[in-house]
């Protein structure tokens, strides 16, 4: 008698649509599953593929969903062949269907990285950003008060951290031009020039829905900035990445005339700077230095 | 910030007034009409992320309404040990929103890790009854409340099954404290294509162990020169599977009963229509039962 493991491997093998590693091994499904199945009227490999059959819809249903401007772009015909090999490639690894998408904008990179269609890749990838932040957690606004309780000399030490929605994107396709153009309308998308402009654009989540925002050079360097992974231990300074003086650094380098307070104040109000930290280890001498040059850094927020 | 939806009254009982199945197109119909059914069942990995809008549509649906969690994702029948990560995202949800009742599927969809997305059939051997039980157990032990176990339509039986489906089941619950959703369409699209008696099935159920059933639609399809049906779940209920609704009220009394119906989806007035069927049949037969 074959043991549950047995079976289920080899059952699971048989309906992923995979072939074998080697010859061998033989054809899918395997003599000894098609043994272990009762005919009764209907031929064992037959059955599989009822299941095989299901199995692939749901998959494919869960990948239309996730990727509606896809689907428009390349057909329903492209979109299945794509989910096949995807499927077949990647089994999901997980209970959830809707974490099965996350594999298809790499996919899709893979598959036109040297063709007319590299655009899709970026298209899936701000669908797939946009799925992310739809299902993001929520959080509360920053705390003012405390906000404004900060001595100005600790401003540069200052970590922010974003909304859960927040997803920067950038790309050198206008891929959000083509992902409204096939998404927001029914209507035959008229031809989008894909040299008219690159993407760095913010994606958020309110109460409204996700927004999109495109972004100037200096907002992009200062949210890439302050978006950088900080360490769990906020007290341990790993140099000063993702503090809001290196945020302040790296758009005043992108935008001279960058004006922090302004963007500051605009993330914060409409809930994108949603959290503060600030180490409690003494700043680096580097960056004594500095607050003692900049004039900015003493505004009252 | 949300704060806890808790309604004390919703939170142990779902009521005898049927119930539908709650999905995304119609969560906005659902708090504008507030349609006269009993309660509502959500598939629980619909509801898995961290926040959104689907996630406060159900907490407001969860306001007016008791709520059933149906998962379809944790593989309880799998080789595979339990998985710990969907567990601990299904006990977050039931936190959030507090159902009366939780389940799953006496069935598998991954095994070494790797995922089917479907119901796949259970060899019904001593092996596959132990470890399911176990698992089961593991699972009311760590989430702190029985789970109901459905029964799936199937397509196949293993030559190597010595148990009976019906027997089987019912050994699950008695071995491992669960209780029974017992989807009468799926008895009867299963005993069609596997030729038994759907009514000695529904004998074999402990009674005190069934505590949900489900009506749903099905398709019947000709695969090589045999009809099968399909548990399509698109379609409303057929009269055979309302007479054998009704044998099922007839043993296991006013039981809490769902309307599903997961594809081609129709507007909610057609749910609740079906919802009103089984109420009527219930009605006809316990009076008195609320």
């Amino acid at each position: 008698m074959p043991t549950l493991l047995e079976l289920q491997v080899e059952f699971l093998h048989a309906i992923s649509g995979a072939p074998r590693a080697s010859a061998a091994e033989g054809a899918v499904p395997s003599e000894f599953l098609l043994r272990e199945i009762l005919a009764a009227g209907l031929a064992p490999a037959q059955r599989l593929a009822i299941y095989a059959n299901s199995a692939e819809a749901n998959y494919l249903a869960s990948l239309r969903a996730s990727f509606p401007a896809i689907l428009r772009l390349g057909g329903e015909e492209y979109f299945r062949q794509c989910g096949r090999e995807l499927r077949r490639a990647r089994p999901s690894h997980s209970g959830d269907l809707q974490d099965i998408g996350a594999a298809f904008p790499p996919y899709l990179a893979t598959r036109h990285a040297d063709d007319t269609y590299r655009y899709f890749g970026e298209v899936a990838r701000l669908e797939w950003l946009y799925q992310e932040a739809l299902t993001a957690a929520d959080h509360d606004s920053l705390d003012l008060a405390a906000l404004a309780a900060v001595p100005p000399a600790r401003y540069e030490s200052l970590r922010f951290r974003l909304h859960p929605s927040v997803r920067l994107f950038a790309s050198e396709f206008p891929a959000h031009a083509i992902w409204v153009a096939n998404v927001a309308s029914d209507a035959e998308p008229e031809p989008l020039d894909l040299r008219q402009g690159a993407d760095q654009l913010l994606l958020h989540r309110t109460a409204a829905g996700v927004e999109f925002q495109q972004l100037s050079a200096g907002e992009w360097a200062f949210l890439t900035c302050l978006a950088e992974e900080h360490s769990h231990d906020d007290s341990h300074i790993d140099g000063d990445s993702g503090s809001f003086g290196a945020a302040l650094a790296a758009a005043t380098a992108a935008d001279s005339g960058f004006d922090a307070v302004a963007v500051l104040r605009q993330f914060v109000h409409r809930n994108v700077i949603v959290t503060f930290t600030l180490p409690t280890r003494r700043p680096t001498e580097a960056q004594d230095a500095g607050i003692a040059q900049g004039g900015n850094n003493e505004r009252d927020l | 910030m949300q704060t806890p939806v808790t309604s004390s009254a919703f939170r142990g009982s779902v009521p005898a007034n049927a119930g539908i199945g709650l999905r995304a197109q119609h969560h906005a119909d659902v708090l504008a009409e507030r349609p006269a059914v009993g309660w509502f069942e959500a598939h629980s990995e619909n509801y898995f992320a961290d926040g959104g809008a689907h996630l406060d549509f159900l907490e407001r649906i969860r306001a007016q309404y008791p709520l059933s969690l149906h998962g379809v994702g944790l593989s309880l029948g799998s080789a595979d040990p339990l998985d710990r990560e969907h567990l601990r995202r299904l006990a977050r949800l039931a936190r959030r929103v507090e159902p009366a009742l939780v389940s799953e599927h006496l069935s598998w969809s991954s095994v070494g890790g790797s995922f089917a997305n479907d119901l796949l059939p259970l060899p019904y051997t001593e092996e596959a009854l132990h470890h399911v039980t176990a698992k089961i157990a593991q699972v009311q032990d760590l989430l702190g409340r029985r789970i109901l176990i459905e029964n799936v339509s199937s397509y196949l039986a293993f030559s190597c099954s010595r148990i009976p489906e019906w027997d089987f089941l019912a050994a699950v619950a008695s071995e491992s404290g669960c209780g029974i959703l017992l989807d009468i369409n799926n008895l009867y699209v299963s005993a069609r294509n596997h030729d038994f008696d759907a009514h000695h099935y529904l004998e074999a159920m402990p009674r005190a162990a069934v505590a949900e059933l489900h009506l749903a639609g099905h398709t019947p399809v000709v695969h090589g020169g045999r009809e099968l049906l399909i548990d399509t779940h698109s379609a409303p209920v057929c009269a055979d599977v309302w007479r054998l609704y009704g044998a099922a009220l007839a043993r296991f009394g006013a039981v809490p009963t769902l309307i599903e119906w997961d594809a081609d989806l129709p507007p909610l007035a057609t749910l609740v229509a079906e919802a009103d069927k089984a109420n009527a049949l219930r009605e006809a037969l316990y009076a008195d039962a609320a």
